[in-house]
């Protein structure tokens, strides 16, 4: 393939032999040097920039040409180039800035940012692929306002839960929509750790190829995306890949290696052994082994290699690219390997008026033993709760033991207990292998029917083909394996087929400029597409077999695969009055497959908006020289999940010798009267440039409401049913965002670009279920409640609090033990207050440099892993306190009497573990910390006759220290990325300072 | 302007077409009423798992009644040792598990039966029903019975009285339906149990009669005399010998009991069997549990290779106590489950024959009866000695790890019948016997320990209760389970009205209508 492709980028490199130079001086009207300006040949594709004293150099076709200049502050200006003329000089004329910026939008549409009326947000592909990340959105925490990144910490290949403008659906996800050049991209979450264990089983994210981006635009309203319907109800982020230009053949080579450091170990102590069981309570200290927690992690390598090729001519033009990240992670036997390719090519036909183009990506992922959280199967409690007088260097080097009496080998480990593992063994024996071979294929096709009047045909493909295959071995813990082994094989197809035609009208008639826009989309999902079976701890039938063959009679297969049709009719138009006032109107029809039978399966909602361009209607103060009001309205509206509007009936399992396996029976209340979920959204938008576009403001006030959400209730016992759902509820969101950019410095050598996102979202549960007030999704999750109810927020934190007097004083039981509180209590709410990121990018001459911090205040942070430790007598905490032999407090006695001092033991045997008073281990969410650092050369190769044009190298570190941080853990690296256990540690991963370097030759 | 309406056309054209939602909304692994109607599995499929469904776990069985009765008891101190074990409430599940597994889908096999002409298998569902619901009743007390499946907002409650006049009434019904089809063979396919024979399901009919007869012996002796006799007499017969033993099928599940023991550590043998199988000598105690090797642990007995933990004990944290005796290793082989046992049977005449309950035979016979068809059901050996033996009694319980678990034995009985004994010592040693040999369903014990007192087991080492959820004074015994959060909530107006019915507050102190609080028995 590759070879075909450079064939034809030779044809095309022929095809513009015939060249000339042109050179020049661009300056303003005052006769100053413009530098940085834009120089193209119009038609066509060569371009070139002033430097710092204006000049420029440009090869230009043979014969006459012209050239249009541009720059930032400037109207752009076209001068025409004799066929002989080899200079010319060009004087710009002052602008008020950015009024022809160009911002991709929903579709994939470019529309002039002026003329939009709700928020939207551009990240450059330099600044994804700056730190060497292989997580696209993790690069883009902090760069862009209203977006919540949280990114797991199971490393590389890990899923990401970015949330636009706070949470709003229950039983979904309410992250935003992603989309490929203007195609939905199928963004399936795979499950999560939770309390009792499990494994970040990814998302559809990790397979793109973040070399690939060339810009990420970030709509954050539901306006912005009311083409997409309701699977932009969340917000957008929309990815523009790179695309081959006309007129050069570039090729890009990146490569980089990351090496990742654990920095995130709680703090222990390995002073006090155990007297002979599992908690590490005893008050003599002994010289135990230190460092064997430290050395159980491994420095992670991540070497990220990629190559791209691009090039064509005024009628094709094509781009291909190749990478590979193989990673190497912190826990022992952790890898990650992806390889991606990505084909795309646009061809012009037919006197350029159909344009054919098509872009293909493959993806294939393999990770092995990602690690995972929680209590069962995780090497993580073992290690770090091991009786400390013991030997670990000896379980280290036996992790098994061969046991006669069964003639195979079994865990080799102290303790019995359900959440203890040898950590080695843990590793070694038991395998946990997820692959993944992903093709993303499209064609569109765009035909200029007229010269006001377009259309474009797009289809897509997006087929995954997904497998888990986790194997534990016979010999381990007695709670999570089977004597002869636990096998769960999860294996599927995803496949996705979208549709769209869309025919776009533009025009101008006097003073006014009309765009409309009529469409329509099909979207067919096939998700889960395979099967699932697990043998749990029913026992194989031969040990440390795991093929279907070896599965007892009693396990049976399961497929959770799920079908869903959505089409969806739209109409919009925009109308712009003297290129100052802009009327956005859009509507939309939705059928849904999934509302089926209650006859509200087709939907209509609308959405409109305003903008004004203030700064061309009144004369302002010449500091300003640009200003835009926006506002907007939309609704969209949610379908709701699949099969729940009248399922049939289960298979409850496999039968005995003695009978056939039970049906249960669908015993829902049928829902046939279902609505579709109604979220409606208001935003007021204010841009704001001063000192010619050196200084930008972007503020944005939004409000969104949900309603009509889909609920699932327990029926009422004596209903006759179990389970009924309704469609209520009202969540209210509304925050403001805030972009303040600035190039402070701008002079020929040294630039200074800065930039400030700040936004605070404000959650609002108005309303659930009216006739039922205690209506909530979520319960105590082991200590650990995050509920949604009315008069709460979205994922508020509950816990178990001590229980106390009327002074305040802890109440103690008849053994001086603390006494709990006998209900959870609210302690605050995981979702941050203010998230605010500050990027700084700097170039001196050849070098640059970029700094990112990033800053989120205000939630709360919980840490079960403490809770553990602490109940173990394994962090240095209990150490101090045993140092010390007692804690002070203020409590009182069963009997009534002050009590100032307790026994450590007593007191934190009673307040940790599982179901303890949790009350100590909530921290604040709040953490500053530098995110990103990059400092680097790049090296322009003048001489013509080097095959390298320019190199760059680059030292990148991420995650490298706090500022500030209060909970013992990293609250943004998440053992899960789901719903519910947000900012909430059990056993995750520690967090890990990543640094390296990188090194880019273009040729 | 034209180009702009063909392309309209299209664009509607793609988009008109919804006519197949309705298939793309039904789950492919979910099968329909349509494919079910082959082989009558739409009405019979839903009974194996309701009749599973009969039984609790976890939460339901072993943290409540197995522990209460000192069957087994957990070693994992579960929410820092306060618990249902310790009479503080935390689990209060088995509500649930009837109405939503077995209320629920017998609802809809009733509809289906009528619908398609087959009702004898809604005369099926309804004796499964009344099996349910007769253990349900005996936790909470009054419960949503009649009114099931009203569309009202309230849904009233049947008072224990009327509850229990319905289930007899309804057993009439049932059992006439029987006798009218005892060669129906329509339920072969579906009944793990008894293989679809009608006579069988009589029997088990007349049996469960006998079994709620004796449960009202106390509170309404005429109605339970009446009954009594009736399942005595009815031609159909009971279940006498082992063959006819009412078996659960676990459904290729494995035994809750060997789950909770084997695969989570939570569970081991109970002090109070500990007292009373070595001090009795009694061989069924290797049918139930495992001998253990740490000789240290059962010092006090050191012959007899056995710890059990005390009912409601003190627990550290970090399951201290895992190697105390586990349960029998038979469990984790085990496909079935007892649901109602000869033995049961012969006892539960024992005690009509002491009633004066006419067609119940003599006590002696039964009560010796009753331990014969126990030793054999559960494969021990030596009953004859053992029926002999009149002089071992239940020893004092040791707790090599807290001496507040220690107890001393509340009963002095012995095995040995005596025609001398008063009717109070006859029914203890019939009752203490029907406890032994109900192990695996307990529930069955714990109505008989507040009906009558007996078997004489220690309140709990460690008592939570509080006003919470009831205070049960020291000495005492849990009483019953409250009514379910989601009902005193939703459902107020009709709990209140229950409650006030009840004599108490809806808490664990409060007695049940079978549960006299009268001490003597007779």
């Amino acid at each position: 393939m590759l070879l075909v492709f450079c064939s034809v980028l030779c044809m095309f490199s022929a095809t513009f032999a015939q060249t000339r130079q042109v050179a020049g001086k661009v300056t303003g009207t005052d006769n100053q040097a413009v530098a940085s300006a834009t120089i193209k040949v119009k038609g066509g594709n060569a371009a070139a920039t002033t430097k710092a004293d204006g000049t420029f150099s440009l090869k230009v076709p043979a014969g006459s040409v012209v050239l249009q200049v541009s720059s930032l502050g400037f109207a752009t200006q076209e001068v025409t180039v004799g066929a002989s003329q080899a200079t010319v000089n060009v004087s710009l004329a002052s602008q008020a800035t950015d009024l022809s910026e160009v911002v991709v939008t929903a579709l994939g549409i470019k529309r002039e940012k002026k003329s939009l009326t709700y928020a939207s947000q551009q990240v450059a592909g330099e600044e994804i692929t700056r730190a060497a990340g292989t997580n696209f959105m993790e690069s883009i925490s902090g760069k862009a306002a209203g977006i919540d990144i949280k990114v797991s910490s199971s490393g590389a290949g890990g899923s990401t839960k970015a949330v636009l403008r706070g949470a709003r659906s229950l039983l979904g996800t309410s992250e935003a929509l992603y989309v490929i050049d203007g195609v939905p991209m199928v963004n399936n979450k795979g499950s999560q750790p939770g309390s009792y264990g499990g494994n970040d089983r990814g998302d559809g994210l990790s397979s793109i190829n973040p070399a690939d981006i060339e810009s990420i635009s970030v709509l954050r309203g539901a306006n912005a995306s009311i083409l997409y319907g309701s699977q932009g109800a969340n917000g957008v982020i929309l990815i523009t890949t790179k695309k081959g230009k006309a007129g050069k053949v570039a090729v890009d080579f990146n490569s980089s290696t990351v090496f990742d450091i654990v920095t995130g170990i709680p703090d222990l102590q390995f002073d006090y052994g155990t007297l002979g069981g599992d908690k590490n309570w005893s008050k003599v200290k002994g010289d135990y082994q230190k460092n064997y927690v430290r050395d159980y992690f491994q420095t992670g390598i991540t070497a990220t290699n990629s190559v791209s090729v691009s090039g064509g001519n005024n009628q094709t033009t094509a781009y291909f690219s190749y990478s590979n990240i193989n990673s190497k992670g912190n826990l022992p036997t952790n890898t990650y390997d992806k390889h991606t390719i990505t084909l795309n090519q646009s061809t012009k036909l037919f006197n350029d008026k159909v344009t054919l183009s098509s872009n293909v990506i493959f993806a294939n992922e393999k990770s092995y033993n990602r690690p995972g959280a929680g209590y069962y199967n995780n090497p993580l409690t073992g290690l770090y709760t091991f009786a400390r007088e013991r030997d670990f260097a000896s379980y280290k080097a036996n992790y098994q033991t061969f046991d006669a009496a069964r003639n195979l080998y079994k865990q080799n480990w102290y303790s019995t207990y359900e959440f203890q593992n040898n950590p080695y063994f843990e590793v070694y024996n038991n395998s946990k292998l997820a692959t993944n071979s992903r093709v993303i294929a499209n064609v569109k096709l765009s035909y200029d029917i007229a010269k006001h009047l377009k259309f474009e045909t797009r289809g897509n493909i997006d087929y995954n083909d997904v497998l888990f295959d986790n194997r534990y071995a016979a010999g381990g813990n007695s709670v999570s394996v089977s004597p002869n082994g636990t096998w769960s094989y999860t294996k599927y197809k995803d496949q996705s087929l979208y549709a769209d035609g869309i025919l776009t009208f533009n025009n101008n008639y006097g003073d006014f400029s009309v765009t409309g826009l009529l469409g329509a989309s099909y979207t067919k999902n096939t998700f889960n597409n395979g099967m699932n079976v697990g043998n749990g701890t029913i026992s194989l039938q031969y040990p440390n077999f795991f093929s279907f063959s070896n599965l007892p009679y009693n396990v049976i297969f399961n497929s959770t695969v799920s079908n869903t049709i959505k089409q969806g009719a739209f109409a919009s138009a925009n109308i712009g009055y003297k290129e100052m006032l802009f009327l956005d109107v859009s509507a939309r029809n939705d059928w849904a497959s999934t509302l089926a039978l209650t006859g509200n399966q087709s939907y209509l909602y609308p959405s409109y908006g305003l903008s004004a361009i203030i700064s061309q209607m009144v004369e302002l103060p010449e500091v300003i020289s640009y200003m835009k009001l926006r506002a907007s309205h939309s609704e969209t509206g949610n379908e709701v999940p699949y099969n729940v509007v009248n399922p049939w009936n289960s298979i409850g399992g496999a039968g005995g010798p003695s009978g056939i396996g039970g049906i249960n029976r669908n015993s829902q209340v049928p829902f046939t009267n279902l609505k579709p979920e109604i979220i409606t959204s208001d935003e007021l938008g204010a841009e704001i440039k001063f000192f010619k576009g050196r200084l930008g403001f972007d503020m944005t006030y939004y409000n969104s409401v949900s309603t009509n959400q889909f609920l699932s209730l327990a029926a009422p016992s004596g209903s006759g049913y179990s389970t009924y759902y309704v469609n209520a509820g009202k969540i209210v969101n509304k925050g403001i965002e805030i972009t303040i950019d600035a190039e402070p410095i701008r002079s020929a050598n040294f630039k200074w670009k800065t930039a400030i996102n700040l936004s605070q979202n404000k959650n609002e549960i108005v309303e659930l279920i009216a006739s039922n007030p205690t209506y909530q999704v979520g319960g105590n999750d082991e200590g650990f409640a995050s509920i949604i109810k009315a008069g709460g927020s979205f994922n508020d934190l509950y816990i178990t609090k001590f229980s106390r007097d009327e002074s305040g004083r802890i109440k103690l039981n008849a053994n001086g033990a603390p006494i709990a509180a006998s209900a959870q209590v609210k302690v605050g709410n995981v979702n941050p207050d203010l998230i605010a990121g500050w990027n700084n990018n700097f170039t001196y001459k050849d070098f640059f440099a970029s700094i990112l911090i990033n800053g989120k205040f205000g939630g709360v942070a919980f840490s079960k892993t403490e809770a553990f430790l602490d109940s173990y007598g394994a962090s240095q905490r209990t150490a101090d306190a045993r140092a010390s032999a007692t804690i002070p407090i203020n409590a009182v006695s069963s009997t009534g009497t002050a009590v100032t001092s307790i026994d450590p033991a007593i007191y934190y045997s009673v307040i940790g573990d599982r179901n303890g008073i949790m009350e100590p281990y909530v921290f604040s969410r709040t953490n500053v910390r530098l995110a990103q650092l990059a400092f680097g050369y790049t090296l322009k190769i003048k001489n013509a006759s080097s095959p390298i044009k320019t190199a760059a190298f680059s030292l990148v570190g991420r995650n490298l220290f706090f500022l500030y941080k209060d909970a013992p853990f990293d609250p943004e690296q998440s053992m899960s990325t789901g719903n519910g256990m947000q900012s909430n540690d059990v056993f995750g991963m520690p967090s890990t300072r990543s640094f390296g370097f990188n090194i880019k030759l273009t040729f | 302007m034209k180009k702009i309406l063909i392309a309209s056309l299209i664009l509607i054209a793609f988009v008109s077409c919804t006519k197949d939602f309705e298939g793309t909304n039904q789950n492919p692994n979910q099968i329909s009423d349509q494919l079910l109607k082959q082989d009558f599995n739409l009405v019979g499929s839903p009974f194996s798992g309701m009749l599973y469904n009969l039984f609790g776990g976890q939460v339901e069985e072993d943290l409540c009644y197995d522990s209460w009765m000192g069957y087994m008891n957990t070693p994992t101190d579960f929410v820092v040792n306060r618990n249902n074990t310790t009479y503080f409430i935390t689990w209060n599940n088995y509500w649930g598990r009837i109405y939503n597994n077995v209320m629920s889908p017998s609802k809809q096999v009733i509809r289906l039966a009528s619908e398609n002409n087959l009702p004898l298998f809604a005369t099926w569902a309804k004796l499964i029903r009344v099996l349910g619901v007769s253990k349900l009743t005996a936790v909470h007390g009054p419960v949503i019975y009649s009114n099931y499946g009203a569309t009202t907002s309230q849904i009233d409650y049947d008072l224990e009285p009327s509850l229990y006049n319905t289930f007899f009434l309804q057993l009439d019904s049932i059992q006439s339906d029987f006798a009218a089809n005892k060669t129906y063979t329509g339920f072969a396919k579906f009944d793990p149990s008894y293989k679809g024979s009608i006579p069988a399901w009589m029997k088990v009919v007349n049996s469960l009669r006998l079994r709620l007869a004796i449960r009202l012996s106390k509170v309404a002796p005429s109605i339970a005399k009446a009954q009594g006799e009736k399942a005595m007499s009815d031609p159909a017969g009971l279940i006498t010998a082992n063959s006819d033993n009412f078996w659960v099928s676990l459904n290729g599940n494995i035994m809750p009991l060997a789950q909770i023991c084997f695969q989570w550590d939570d569970t081991r043998m109970g002090g109070v069997m500990e007292s009373f199988f070595i001090g009795m000598k009694d061989n069924r105690i290797s049918k139930f549990y495992s001998p253990i090797s740490d000789a240290t642990l059962y010092a006090d007995h050191p012959s007899d290779p056995y710890k059990g933990i005390r009912n409601g004990a003190y627990l550290k944290p970090g399951k201290e106590r895992t190697t105390y005796s586990k349960a029998s290793n038979d469990f984790n082989n085990a496909q079935t489950r007892r649901a109602f046992t000869a033995s049961e049977v012969a006892f539960l005449k024992a005690e009509a024959a002491l009633r004066g309950w006419a067609g119940a035979g003599d006590a002696k016979t039964n009560y010796e009866n009753g331990v014969k068809l126990s030793f054999a059901d559960w494969g021990a050996g030596g009953v004859d000695a053992y029926l002999a033996d009149a002089t071992s009694t239940p020893i004092a319980y040791v707790d090599p790890k807290d001496s507040r678990n220690n107890f001393t034995p509340l009963s002095t009985i012995t095995v040995a019948w005596s025609d001398a004994d008063n009717n109070e010592l006859k029914l203890e040693k019939i009752i203490t016997q029907k406890y032994f040999n109900t192990f695996t369903n307990a529930l069955e014990a714990w109505v008989d320990h507040r009906r009558t007192g007996y078997p004489k087991i220690p309140s709990v080492a460690k008592n939570d209760s509080d006003a919470t959820w009831g205070s049960i004074e020291v000495g005492q015994y849990i009483k019953r389970m409250p009514f379910i959060t989601a009902e005193r909530t939703g459902n107020t107006a009709a709990v209140a009205a229950a409650v006030g019915k009840m004599g108490g507050p809806d808490n664990i102190a409060t007695r049940l209508w079978f549960d006299t609080g009268v001490a003597s028995n007779f």
